[in-house]
């Protein structure tokens, strides 16, 4: 493996695109050149797309993935998965879905963290629900076939 | 302070896979893989506002809207978060549970949102998706 050793990446025209500081993190030059950002900041840190249905039985799979370890099937609409690199806390972004099915009552459909322990979103792992509700908001818990997620926070 | 000059960043390994230092400074994390591949804001004409890796916009009928991908994904198996207003102006009232939608079906190429306001599907102001997953 080679190294290179910079603090500023440019064009060669001179205008710089990327500045790395001594911890690594590195800055980058906005779309509109009035301001940067910070790549790590900006990164997606997990997403995944899966089946929660995939044998018809309720037994899970992943379609495809980035920074995901392993799943765990709890239940109906009840999953955990845990990070391959491990976020530094529990204090990220979680945003899910899940595709609509015909047949499925209720018009909302949600995969989201699951309430009741503070553990359900931790460094390491997410336990997630899947779930639809009607419009008088009482929500059942479904194992839908296409559901995904994304992550944003600190890496450890 | 040493300076590189490019015009393009290129993996050794492989060239589409960059490690990048996580913010923690104990783990990596890979450049191509966080990237944002498609992100599109769509008013309720099925008009672009702003969008990235958006190469044109169909709208197949009321709340049903196909967002046609300029560089395509390496498959279907991708993620994405999707917001509506189900609702046809900016301005909303009320947000109860049956505002809602979801994402129709993905394909390399496109993807499709759907806005329902609980008894039908309808064009919203706002339809606000984010793709992650692999280009081709």
């Amino acid at each position: 493996m080679s190294n290179l050793l910079v603090q500023n990446i440019k064009h060669t025209n001179n205008t710089t695109s990327m500045a790395i500081d001594t911890s690594g993190q590195v800055t980058i030059r906005g779309e509109g050149s009035a301001t940067t950002t910070n790549l790590q900041q900006g990164l997606c840190k997990t997403w995944c797309d899966y089946n929660a249905e995939a044998d018809g039985t309720g037994n899970m799979s992943l379609a495809d993935s980035f920074n995901v370890a392993s799943l765990t099937d709890n239940g109906t609409g009840d999953y955990t998965f845990a990070h391959t690199n491990d976020m530094a806390s529990g204090n990220y972004v979680f945003l899910g879905d899940s595709q609509y099915e015909t047949g499925t009552i209720g018009s909302v459909t949600t995969v989201k963290i699951k309430s009741g322990s503070s553990g359900n979103k931790a460094a390491a792992t997410m336990r997630v629900k899947s779930e639809y509700s009607n419009t008088s908001g009482n929500c059942t818990a479904y194992d839908y076939a296409q559901q995904q997620f994304a992550v944003h926070g600190d890496l450890a | 302070m040493a300076t590189l000059k490019t015009n393009t960043l290129t993996g050794t390994s492989t060239a589409g896979s960059i490690a990048v230092t996580g913010e923690g400074n104990s783990t990596t994390t890979n450049l191509q893989q966080g990237l944002g591949k498609v992100w599109a804001n769509v008013d309720s004409s099925t008009a672009s506002r702003d969008s990235f890796n958006v190469s044109s916009l169909t709208d197949n009928s009321a709340g049903n809207t196909t967002v046609n991908i300029n560089n395509d994904m390496g498959n279907a198996n991708y993620t994405g978060s999707w917001y509506t207003t189900a609702y046809h102006t900016s301005t909303v009232g009320d947000f109860v549970n049956n505002l809602t939608g979801g994402f129709g079906g993905f394909a390399t190429g496109s993807y499709t949102t759907i806005s329902h306001n609980g008894s039908a599907q309808v064009d919203s102001d706002r339809n606000f998706s984010t793709i992650f997953g692999d280009l081709a």
